[in-house]
């Protein structure tokens, strides 16, 4: 049993990642082949993996409601969105609009949907400038070139700025095209590295913490 | 008793909520249109857009969802019609699911504007999950990782689809960004290996982070958030809702400058106050 | 021209939620975590279908009735391992699903990486500076504006070098290591600050984009939902403030 449940998915493991990562130096038929198939699988099983992903919140919010825990109304209300857009969806055969015309799908999605998430989104602006105003200061002379340089770059990318100050708009392209450039760049390779290492130890089961779930 | 600066150091935040709400809503009330610069950033995707051929296939990712609307949908719509008056074949998609019906809506109600027929000149493939297995997969066989469209016809049958077999047949490719997968996906999983030109749209918090991929020039271009998308209309000469937000974005801006300096010298006086 | 029936309701209902979640604002409160619960709930109602019609309807059972595709169960079958997860007894089963696409995405990503994002950066970072001598000698170009010029290619190159030093030799500095580790540092708070100066960018954009949605819909063809709705959350919210004991807002 502890073949199967350890170390037959460690397997799994190592093959399929030799497997595609030596895949892409190999231009054969056959192994392209392989490719377009995998590639196929991986994105139906990237389907599963996403309902996976939100249907944890079921059971959460039925465990709310069935033992009326503070705040089940809003699990109610979490509930009925979610089984009217589903109800909505199906009956449209999953489209938003069909020739032009919007179903009851394309409804929800419009004008629930995209306002709700929207303005989730729109609020981060209120305390991003709050946040500016208590904690932006310089305290320390690294500190005092970070405000310097947003505070040239929030100038030279508005048209206020640049108008003003002609010279703002060159100055934050510069920042943005050469220092930032050079920063952004060490970091990618950087976290490149890290990635490449990631991936050789979990090829290798050396970091095996996304088998989870479930007993030895 | 509390100093001036310290009180005015812990101002009730719903003050500043007030200040950066007015700096947004009267600019949009009472516009001033200041002149948009365009950068060369920006100009890099318009160029290569326009040095295009008729007929040339166009490939236009939408890889955001509603919380990136304000930023990436302008984009969006001054990308395609820029693309229709050059008379690209049109194909778009997305990798984010709830991106789709925002894809859906503004495919169809810019090819509408621009008198553009569906399947002819333009075509939308949908969603399809697993994001770089999708890229890749489309590099190997488009009609694989799209067997139809969003509206269910095959994809084989698609005429502005003909000759296009895979990622390897695109002209040209834009992703529009707000996150992974977006840009650099499409780079490390697609133009890589199956050699597309490429250009990029994305968030303002995305932008600088792409900048390394730009100078290198595996993208030739870059449309940063909503002030890339006011240059590219104003580079179209169609002025919409991204130029319209250009002064609200100049007074906010101003706005948290002035908090921040206002902070830092209420911070210094107390610390002097303070020895 | 009349407004179909769908786009006001359609309308009233868009400037009721955004404002609902505005409420969050003033202070955390009933009327704010409603509209939460909703945004979840319709987003993964969302989810589950376009996932439903893509993936089983468009990429399982059309191909496999249509062309006889059967080799497309196999996926389906890794999949439903996945979901094995949900029944506690069987939840090691699932590992193989895991196993697949873990080794898989990770087999993919290591060559992908190091041929987009360590050889291409390098040989961008390294080549400009090899090409400083051309067919009429060493020519060395100073402005500064131009990002391709010499002078700017070869700052890259000490930001790059210096900022990956303070990465990875973060031992402790003495001497020239020092000198070069503080000029990584001070390049990066510029990246920062420039990072910073884009993230409020785009904050103030995405609030621009719910303030126009809003000014559009305070129109008289729609019925002015914009105010009618402000005046009624306000009161709401008054109403409930009465109700409750005040509390100081946080800092």
């Amino acid at each position: 049993m502890i073949f199967l449940r350890r170390q037959l998915p460690l397997l799994i493991t190592l093959i399929t990642g030799l497997l595609f990562a030596g895949q892409y130096y190999v231009p054969h038929p056959a192994s392209e082949q392989m490719l377009t198939s995998a590639t196929k699988w991986l994105q139906i099983i990237g389907g599963f993996a996403l309902i996976l992903g939100v249907t944890s919140l079921f059971h959460q919010h039925a465990v709310k409601i069935t033992r009326q825990e503070a705040g089940w109304g809003y699990s109610l209300v979490l509930y009925a969105g979610m089984l009217g857009t589903i109800a909505a969806g199906l009956w449209a055969d999953g489209k938003e609009a069909v020739d032009g015309a919007m179903t009851a799908f394309g409804w929800v999605y419009n004008f629930m949907m995209v306002p709700l998430q929207g303005t989730m989104f729109a609020i981060l602006a209120f305390f991003i400038a709050s946040a500016a105003y208590r904690s932006f200061r310089a305290r320390s002379r690294e500190a005092a070139v970070l405000l310097v340089a947003a505070v040239i770059v929030m100038m030279g990318r508005v048209p206020l700025g640049e108008y003003l100050i002609p010279l703002s708009g060159d100055v934050s392209s510069w920042i943005l095209n050469v220092l930032n450039s050079s920063v952004r760049r060490a970091i990618l390779i950087g976290v490149s590295l890290g990635a490449i290492a990631l991936s050789f130890k979990i090829i290798f089961g050396v970091e095996r913490s996304y088998l989870g779930g479930g007993k030895e | 008793m509390m100093s001036f600066s310290e009180r005015m150091l812990k101002i009730d935040r719903r003050i500043i909520f007030l200040v950066i709400g007015l700096c947004t809503l009267l600019p949009l009330l009472y516009p001033v249109g200041l002149p948009i610069k365009i950068s060369s950033e920006v100009r890099g995707v318009y160029d290569h857009i326009e040095s295009l051929p008729e007929h040339s296939v166009f490939l236009l990712s939408i890889d955001f969802d509603p919380a990136s609307k304000p930023e990436l949908y302008p984009q969006a719509i001054a990308l395609l019609r820029h693309a229709f008056k050059k008379k690209l074949r049109v194909i778009t998609m997305t990798l984010w699911v709830s991106g789709t019906g925002m894809a859906d809506q503004l495919v169809t109600q810019v090819a509408k504007e621009m008198g553009k027929e569906y399947g002819q000149d333009y075509a939308f493939l949908g969603w399809s999950p697993g994001g770089p297995a999708v890229i890749i997969n489309m590099g190997q066989d488009l009609s694989s990782a799209f067997p139809s469209d969003y509206s269910g016809r095959s994809t084989k049958d698609l005429p502005v689809l003909e000759g296009v077999r895979s990622l390897k047949d695109m002209t040209y490719m834009v992703s529009l960004g707000a996150g992974k997968p977006g840009v650099e996906e499409w780079y490390v999983f697609g133009k890589d290996k199956y050699k597309f030109e490429m250009g990029g749209g994305c968030t303002g918090v995305m932008a600088p982070g792409l900048y390394p991929l730009l100078r290198s020039g595996q993208i030739n271009g870059l449309i940063g958030g909503l002030r890339g998308a006011a240059e590219y209309e104003s580079l179209i000469g169609q002025k919409g809702k991204a130029v319209a937000g250009m002064d609200a974005q100049s007074a906010t801006h101003f706005a948290i400058i002035v908090l921040v300096i206002m902070c830092n010298a209420f911070y210094f006086s107390l610390r002097q106050q303070r020895g | 021209m009349t407004m179909p029936f769908e786009l006001i309701v359609g309308a009233w209902v868009a400037t009721g939620l955004t404002l609902l979640i505005f409420t969050f604002l003033y202070k955390d409160n009933p009327l704010f975590k409603l509209a939460e619960h909703l945004y979840v709930g319709v987003s993964v109602g969302y989810i589950i279908v376009k996932t439903y019609d893509t993936v089983i309807v468009h990429l399982v059972v059309k191909p496999i009735i249509d062309n006889g595709e059967v080799a497309l169960l196999v996926p389906v079958a890794i999949g439903m391992l996945m979901l094995t997860r949900y029944v506690p007894k069987a939840a090691w089963m699932s590992r193989y699903a895991f196993a697949f696409i873990v080794g898989m995405g990770a087999g993919l990503a290591i060559p992908r990486t190091i041929s987009s994002f360590i050889l291409k950066q390098i040989e961008d970072t390294v080549r400009p500076l090899l090409s400083l001598a051309g067919p009429d000698g060493v020519t060395f170009s100073m402005n500064l504006l131009n990002p391709a010029s010499n002078l700017n290619a070869l700052i890259i190159l000490f930001g790059v070098g210096s900022v990956l030093f303070y990465f990875f030799f973060s031992i402790e500095h003495s001497g020239a290591g020092k000198a070069v580790a503080r000029t990584g540092v001070i390049f990066l708070m510029i990246s920062f600050g420039a990072g910073f100066g884009y993230t409020v960018m785009a904050r103030m954009s995405l609030l621009i984009g719910r303030l126009t949605d809003l000014i559009e819909f305070s129109d008289a063809s729609y019925g002015r939902p914009t105010i009618w709705l402000s005046v009624l959350i306000i009161g709401t919210l008054i109403v409930l403030g009465r109700r409750t004991k005040p509390t100081p807002p946080e800092v």
